[in-house]
């Protein structure tokens, strides 16, 4: 299985967008352009790093916006509410708080894979590359990172048009306690979890290599390209112009932020 | 009238409906579950429109499971996990919870 795995790796072109920061809304209409691209077969498999050009709260595709975020305290500090394509949970990330990557890649990547499966291969490499780091990481069904220290990030996935969208959000620092105030989180979502302080523990990548954000980030991206190769590429003219279009039609209006209020 | 669940070792399953004379109405289905296609959100919830109120879980769980479309997957959470939930919004209120 491991074997198969890592040919499964080697035998994709795969293509990096490096980071750039962005609004919100630009990270998450680029998550929808680059999958159709891959399943369409006019852009290679594609590792993007992302860049936060501010805060931001960004819902799970299937998740209510009352149940899930104080909206008073976001608009008051100016934080943007917004929607991805792919389920799971609400996250809140800062420009220099997080580190977020986006797999995109034609879904016969996937096949004979179970779901379940299907996440730990995605991050797999990753938790290799922390542990280079002195973290001692590892996988956590469903969909979670975590460590010795805490939990460290979660992943999710989109399928559409031939392709699979697989993108993890890592912790990097926390700075503000603006999290426990923007984010509800009910009893009932801790009911299996025990003490709720453990559900609590995070487990930063700042705190537990003493490593600048861009550091850890382009030491994942020596490992991934030294692992499978990796050609520095850049997003198209087409492309940032198919982005711009859906954050005007999609990611940015109230219809679909708030298609589960 | 609103409904938790979470599923052990799962994800959260969350249900909000009202109950209108003995049928249930305006039934929203959300949660931070995973569910390939996304369209497939749209018939589970339709399945509890109009159903009977104050059924027995395993009612709810086979209207569910027999509105799953062909193909989709539900991934952290099932039909049971919604039924539960279901079965908890209609609680809320009662001046006798039986908690099972």
């Amino acid at each position: 299985m491991r074997d198969e795995m890592e040919r499964r790796w080697k035998a994709q072109n795969w293509q990096l967008i490096a980071p750039t920061p962005r609004a919100p809304a630009e990270n998450l209409a680029l998550d929808e352009v680059l999958t159709q691209r891959v399943g369409s077969g006019e852009r290679k498999p594609t590792l993007r790093f992302w860049g936060w050009s501010r805060q931001a709260v960004i819902l799970g595709r299937f998740q209510s916006v009352r149940n899930e975020i104080n909206a008073d305290v976001a608009a008051e500090h100016g934080i943007d509410v917004v929607r991805r394509i792919s389920g799971g949970g609400a996250m809140f990330v800062e420009p220099d708080g997080a580190i977020t990557y986006s797999i995109y890649v034609p879904d016969d990547f996937v096949q004979g894979m179970s779901f379940a499966d299907s996440y730990e291969m995605f991050d797999h490499w990753v938790i290799d590359a922390l542990g280079e780091l002195g973290v001692n990481a590892w996988y956590q069904p469903l969909n979670d990172i975590t460590s010795d220290a805490g939990k460290i990030g979660g992943a999710a996935q989109a399928r559409r048009g031939g392709a699979v969208l697989h993108h993890t959000t890592m912790a990097y620092q926390m700075t503000t306690s603006l999290l426990g105030q923007v984010l509800r989180v009910g009893e009932e979502k801790l009911s299996d979890k025990g003490i709720r302080s453990a559900e609590r523990r995070v487990g930063p990548l700042r705190n537990q290599t003493a490593l600048e954000r861009d550091d850890i980030i382009y030491h994942l991206i020596g490992h991934f390209r030294s692992r499978f190769g990796l050609a520095d590429d850049s997003l198209t003219d087409d492309e940032l112009a198919e982005m711009r279009r859906l954050v005007e039609t999609q990611f940015s209006t109230r219809a679909w932020t708030y298609f589960l209020p | 009238m609103h409904g938790e669940f979470k599923v052990p070792k799962g994800k959260l399953v969350v249900v909000d409906l009202e109950v209108d004379g003995d049928a249930l109405r305006d039934v929203r289905l959300t949660g931070d579950f995973f569910l390939y296609p996304d369209e497939a959100l749209e018939p589970l919830t339709a399945s509890l429109e109009g159903a009977s109120a104050g059924e027995e879980e395993a009612t709810y769980e086979q209207l569910i499971s027999e509105a799953v479309p062909e193909g989709a997957e539900l991934l952290g959470f099932s039909p049971r996990a919604i039924a539960v939930a279901v079965v908890r919004a209609q609680r809320q209120g009662a001046t006798e919870v039986t908690d099972a």
